[in-house]
């Protein structure tokens, strides 16, 4: 585009001037030459400008966008930065609500929080051996037989049925014993 | 991109004035024609630059940008006719 536009302006102003300038007036034909040239220079001319025109509105849709990219941007930083200094804010108001609660009790419970999250992390692999453990636990509620559970939950029938029926033992003895 | 824009439409108006003086020099009757509207764009040109405040305001342009139309047109009239003349 930005090329065809840079050819159609050189063109007009080498239709404009080379007939005026270099051509021989004692040819016959050198009025009507002229004449076309000029209106072809004038055509050139005017397609480039509307070419030009045309890119001059791209590049101005350009900016507006990308403006608005921005402004989208800072608004979104703004508001989380909003949210995040109202909550502390609340948090500091509930703390100056209840000036009653000890500072080292809360603390310790922190603390014990921080040690559960720790537990929790420690054993996130037994985390599907419970969720097993807690389909089991509805199937029998539901009434089903232990080599249902075999056979549908662990997958376990025919010749696995054994050590199926071994790992559902297992699991209940793990699971029913931490409980306790 | 704007300025070749407005670069683009001067050298269209500056070629369209040495078409005018091609005419003109077609036959001494264009010849005539072409002064008379060459004289009735000079007036119409005069009258503008008089009455630039009012016609700013019905064209919806600022005056500064009125004036620099009129100018432009002044040096495209000139530079199109000095062209055609000179070569």
């Amino acid at each position: 585009m930005h090329l065809k536009m840079f050819v159609l302006s050189a063109s007009a102003v080498a239709l404009w001037l080379a007939p005026l300038s270099a051509l021989d007036k004692k040819v016959g034909w050198h009025k009507a030459v002229q004449g076309v040239s000029l209106c072809a220079g004038i055509a050139c001319a005017i397609k480039a400008g509307r070419i030009a025109y045309k890119l001059s509105e791209d590049a101005e849709i350009e900016v507006v966008k990308e403006r608005a990219i921005t402004a989208d941007v800072v608004d979104e930083i703004a508001t989380s930065a909003y949210v995040s200094q109202q909550q502390r804010q609340q948090e500091a108001e509930l703390m100056l609500a209840s000036p009653g609660l000890d500072v080292e009790a809360g603390r310790k419970s922190l603390e014990a929080m921080y040690d559960n999250d720790l537990q929790d992390s420690v054993s996130a692999s037994d985390n599907s051996d419970y969720l097993v453990y807690l389909e089991v636990c509805k199937s029998m509620e539901a009434g089903k037989s232990n080599t249902w559970i075999v056979e549908n939950i662990f997958k376990m029938g025919g010749r696995k049925f054994a050590d199926g029926k071994a790992k559902l033992e297992t699991l209940l003895q793990q699971f029913e014993g931490e409980q306790k | 991109m704007k300025a070749m824009y407005l670069v683009n439409y001067f050298v269209a108006g500056c070629i369209a004035s040495s078409l005018l003086g091609w005419i003109a020099s077609l036959h001494p009757m264009s010849f005539r024609a072409i002064a008379f509207l060459l004289a009735a764009v000079a007036v119409a040109w005069v009258m503008c630059w008089l009455l630039d405040f009012s016609l700013s305001q019905t064209l919806k342009i600022s005056v500064p940008q009125l004036q620099a139309l009129l100018v432009s047109i002044l040096a495209v009239l000139l530079i199109g006719l000095g062209v055609f003349v000179c070569t």
